[in-house]
């Protein structure tokens, strides 16, 4: 067993806690596995930009499964970016799925229920693991075959903040052969410091498509540390969007697996960063059958001292001939103090495939602001315009216009905070 | 309304010590057009880009008034609120932000910069409509990027139907005619003249002569090494085209 380089209070609070907690056998394990490792650390490959170590400065224990009063968790729930758009809305609080303040799906096809238990995965990601160990509570969602749910799902995920602990969610989706459902998953908090650790399972049939869109906006001081696994069947289609725009630290994790020929896969997302605010998406791609398509696009605005980063993984497996994967990610860097990292990382064990990545960082073009000045637009205006503009391409990846209206109407209020700010400064433009 | 008085005016890179613009004067009144010609290197694009405010230059002498107000000191958004309009060389394409939208979003700056009520939602239509059709731009193009994925003469129209939309009182045209076949050319030159108006100057810079066949100026002027060297009326756009630039300055094209 590694012995932990030394245990960090957060380390301590989650041993400490899980010793002392009856649970499943499959829930045991994950504990045990977890408790070898720790957390991860800044000398682990995929978390050099993020050392949990250091950045969760103080013991945030496992919650236990609480109801959150009625009235708080409804006024959070109202902040959803969709609301006014028809959709069944699932509701969980604090980490605990509340049925009795959702409004389910009318569709026949699609049932939702209770999740009793995680189902185990097989794997040393430590927040998986503790998603597993330490899991407060969740939902599962079964989409019959054929039946293509035309209404959005919206899951809103509120934390009350009330409670420096940590909460695991956990989502399980399984969408049947030549079944269609749009998933919204927003994550909200406004006060408090919290850990959320959900996690999104997903499997899909042959010939099913899922478009997923994650909204996240936690609390200022909130660590947002989430898991997403996605099997794709025979002929699936996934669009997957998320965007990111809260917490203080957020790791999105997300690990695509064709498990079926002929599928197409799009993962895409877009950060809006401010204050010292820090992102790392990692995703991992894995091209186990021949014949898939993957594309991952990233579009990232970082200001003042945030930091984003992009870490993308494809794999292409010995068999998985006619693979055709690519990645990319842009940062709009506003500020001389914000960062963009990007590794990109291959691993082709086949021969017969197209495969590539790029990526860019850097400010707006100067020419494009003189450009929208010399027609009579204020600098800040000029600004604001152009960095919309960047984030609208991200969002055509979203299909559905409503949900998208929902996201730009978002990244709006964010450049309304920023141009607020450069006007108290009294400069009218940038720092 | 109008008259842009350009005296003495000096200008160096701004980050190097490379004189490009060595004492140029000239007056501009409302109502004329003026034909700036001159060889490749001679100051064409930056007194333009001067006049409108760019950056990367620094003015080391002169000055440069609008109605007898300091135009450099001014922002490139209220020059363009003042009625000063560059038609660029190189049109800049814009993706994400859509030719109708940037085009209302302008048009709404400058009023509310001249104290004007900004403009409605359809009358904006109507007006940007009208304009489009007798520049011969689709419906369509409106709706695309600005300039993203235009052909030359697409984007040099568009530029034209910028300028009539926004109905600048002093027009500045950078090379409006390069990269422009015969008809592309006629159309851009049908569409100038018809905004030629008592109230509004014109500034056009080119290489060559042709384009003055269309647009015909009221004065002439040589620009060599970041002077005027020689002024004219349009006799002298057809001197130039014969003899060329070799009269003029070691820069000779």
């Amino acid at each position: 067993m590694n012995i932990p380089i030394r245990n960090t209070t957060a380390e301590a609070a989650y041993f400490q806690a899980g010793q002392a907690m009856v649970v499943s056998p499959a829930r045991r394990a994950a504990f045990d596995r977890f408790m070898a490792g720790g957390l991860p650390h800044r000398r682990m490959e995929d978390w050099r930009w993020t050392d949990l170590k250091q950045l969760l400065a103080r013991p945030f224990p496992p919650a236990a499964p609480v109801l959150t009063e009625a009235r708080t968790v409804e006024r959070l729930v109202a902040l959803s970016p969709f609301e006014g758009v028809p959709r069944a809305r699932l509701v969980i609080a604090d980490g605990v799925y509340r049925p009795e303040l959702s409004e389910l799906p009318v569709t026949a096809g699609v049932s939702v229920s209770l999740l009793s238990d995680p189902t185990p995965i097989d794997a040393d990601d430590p927040l998986l693991l503790l998603n597993t160990a330490f899991f407060t509570g969740g939902l599962k969602i079964e989409v019959a075959a054929g039946e293509n749910v035309t209404l959005p799902v919206e899951i809103v995920s509120v934390n009350s903040g009330e409670r420096a602990e940590s909460f695991a969610p956990r989502i399980e989706v399984e969408i049947g052969d030549g079944a269609a459902l749009t998933l919204v998953e927003t994550h909200l908090g406004i006060d408090g410091s919290y850990v959320a650790l959900p996690l999104t399972l997903a499997m899909l049939g042959a010939g099913a498509r899922l478009d997923r869109i994650k909204v996240q906006e936690d609390a200022a001081r909130a660590y947002h540390l989430a898991n997403a696994h996605i099997d794709l069947g025979a002929e699936a289609t996934l669009r997957d969007f998320t965007f990111t725009i809260g917490a203080a630290v957020t790791r999105n994790q997300g690990f695509v697996t064709f498990s079926g020929e002929g599928s197409d896969a799009r993962v895409t997302g877009s950060y809006l960063l401010h204050d010292r605010q820090h992102c790392d998406t990692r995703l991992v791609i894995d091209h186990a059958v021949p014949r898939c398509t993957s594309r991952e696009i990233f579009k990232c605005v970082v200001d003042e001292e945030a930091r984003g980063i992009f870490q993308g993984k494809v794999i292409v497996r010995p068999d998985a001939q006619k693979t055709d994967g690519k990645q990319s990610s842009h940062a709009l860097l506003l500020s001389p103090t914000a960062e963009f990292d990007a590794k990109p990382e291959l691993e082709i064990f086949a021969d017969d495939v197209i495969c590539g990545h790029g990526a860019t960082a850097g400010d707006l073009e100067e020419d494009h602001v003189f450009y929208l000045r010399s027609r009579g637009i204020p600098e800040d205006r000029a600004r604001s315009m152009l960095i919309t503009a960047f984030i609208a391409e991200a969002f055509d990846d979203v299909t559905d216009e409503r949900l998208r209206d929902g996201l730009a109407a978002r990244a709006e209020g964010w450049l309304d905070r920023r141009r607020g700010i450069a006007d108290a400064a009294g400069n009218g433009g940038d720092a | 309304m109008g008259i842009l008085e350009i005296k003495d005016l000096h200008v160096k890179l701004a980050d190097e010590d490379k004189v490009i613009l060595d004492g140029l004067s000239l007056i501009v009144r409302p109502g004329e057009v003026h034909a700036i010609m001159g060889p490749n290197g001679s100051g064409k694009s930056t007194l333009s880009y001067v006049l409108a405010g760019r950056e990367g230059y620094e003015v080391t002498g002169g000055e440069v008034l609008l109605d007898g107000e300091d135009l450099l000191a001014m922002e490139p958004n209220e020059r363009a609120a003042r009625g000063v309009f560059l038609a660029f060389q190189y049109p800049i394409e814009i993706p994400g932000v859509a030719t109708m939208q940037f085009l209302k979003v302008a048009l709404n700056a400058q009023r509310k910069a001249r104290g004007e009520p900004e403009m409605s939602t359809p009358e904006f239509m109507r007006l940007i409509r009208d304009r489009a059709q007798r520049l011969g731009i689709s419906p369509e193009m409106l709706k695309r990027p600005v300039n993203v994925g235009f052909s030359g003469g697409e984007k040099k129209r568009a530029e034209i139907l910028q300028m009539a939309v926004l109905e600048p009182s002093m027009c500045i045209m950078d090379e409006t005619d390069s990269g422009l076949d015969i008809d592309a050319l006629r159309i851009v030159a049908d569409g100038v003249n018809g905004l030629r108006s008592p109230d509004r100057a014109m500034i056009v810079i080119t290489h060559y002569q042709r384009l003055l066949e269309y647009i015909v100026p009221d004065r002439v002027h040589v620009l060599s090494q970041g002077r005027i060297v020689k002024s004219g009326d349009k006799s002298l756009a057809l001197e130039l085209e014969e003899r060329g630039y070799a009269d003029y300055g070691r820069d000779a094209a």
